[in-house]
This record gives structure tokens, sequence and C-alpha cells, in this order.
């Protein structure tokens, strides 16, 4: 279980480092670190939704590699610090909280 | 001309996310395919799109597409829980993602 979520927050990751890729990449090494990037994520994300609602995980997915990009945009690339971006984080933060309580509840369940 | 691109590049993610659920199910060669080829076709219409329209709107809306269809594709079709907790959570994440990427511009 925790196992899973491991795998998904580690897809997550490897996501913030392809977009930044994507974005910013320039060269040889960096487009080849990008393409790596991009299928370590995809692997964790399909093996660590295995025994998740693929949907849930992908949510999750989505959310914490946009969070990521946004804090790593505003400490690395120089984009503005707004508090609506931390509010906007802080909730998505509480829904992947609030879906990891859910998703065990409901095996605790039928366990 | 690009509106349509980024709706479709939003189906073909969702479509991607489906095939992750149809691969889990039956480990089939076009389960992958699918996977592979949705993404690979929503990148490419994403990034089609993003020469025209701001990143920022054309990123939300792909992930608000994408995201929202995938789980409720999840939810139609293999059975996941569409339990309101679950909903609402899914929702707050969707919408504070589309928020954020409107925020970035």
């Amino acid at each position: 279980m925790n196992k899973d979520w491991i795998k998904i927050v580690t897809a997550a990751l490897f996501e913030i480092g392809w977009v930044i890729g994507l974005k910013h990449a320039s060269g040889f090494g960096e487009w080849g670190a990008t393409i790596l990037a991009i299928a370590a994520s995809f692997y964790l994300l399909v093996t660590g939704s295995r025994y998740l609602p693929v949907g849930t995980a992908y949510a999750v997915f989505v959310g914490l590699g946009t969070t990521g990009t946004v804090i790593a945009e505003i400490v690395l690339f120089g984009e503005p610090f707004l508090w609506s971006k931390i509010i906007f984080i802080l909730l998505l933060l509480s829904g992947v909280v609030g879906l990891k309580l859910v998703t065990d509840e409901k095996k605790e369940a039928e366990a | 001309m690009a509106w349509v691109a980024l709706i479709f590049a939003g189906l073909f993610e969702m479509l991607g996310v489906t095939m992750i659920n149809k691969l889990h199910r039956d480990r089939s060669v076009p389960a992958f395919l699918g996977i592979v080829g949705g993404f690979g076709v929503s990148f490419v219409l994403l990034s089609v799109a993003m020469q025209t329209l701001p990143m920022g709107t054309a990123y939300a809306v792909w992930t608000g597409i994408g995201a929202a269809g995938g789980a409720v594709m999840g939810m139609l079709f293999y059975k996941e829980s569409a339990d309101w907790k679950r909903i609402i959570c899914i929702g707050v994440i969707i919408a504070s993602a589309v928020g954020l990427k409107l925020v970035q511009g």
C-alpha cells in the first residue's frame, strides 16, 4: 500500500524533472536526461497504480508534479512568488492527503 | 484551431489514463500501445496548442480534461470507488492544479 504511494510520489518528482527539461534543456545530455525522466515517471506511475485506483493515482501524480514545478520555477528560475500560488499548493496538498486517507480507509474496510 | 487541438490533447490524455487501467486488467500489448500512443499524441497536440495559446492556459485546460476525464472513466468502466469524499478530493486537486497553471500565466 505505502509502497504504491511512494512510487506515485517518486513518479511526480521525475515529472518535475522532465517538465523543467522540456522547457529549459539544451544539448544532448540534458535532453537525454529529460527523456529518461519521462520514461521513469510513467513507469512508476503505471506500476504504482496497479493496486491503487488509477484516477486517484493520476490526480495525485499531476497535482504533485504541478506543485513541484511551480516551486522549482520560483526557487530556481526566478518566477515571481505569489501568495495565490501558496494557497493553491496548500489546497492541492490537502486534497492529496485527503485522498490517501480515503483510499487507506477503504482498503482497511475491505480487508 | 488551437482550441480544437487542445481539447483533443485532453481527450487523448484521458485515453492514455484509461489504457493504464486496461493494462492492469489484461496486461495486453494494445493497452501498452494505447498508453504510449495516447500520451504521445496528447503531447504533440498540446505543443501545437501552446504555439498560439498562453502556456499556462493551455496546460490548465489540458490537465483539467485529462485528469478529471481519467477519473470519471475509471469510475464508469473500471469500478473505481465513486465515493463522494474521493470525488471531492480529486476535484480539489484538479481545481488547484488548474488554478496554479492559470496563475503562472
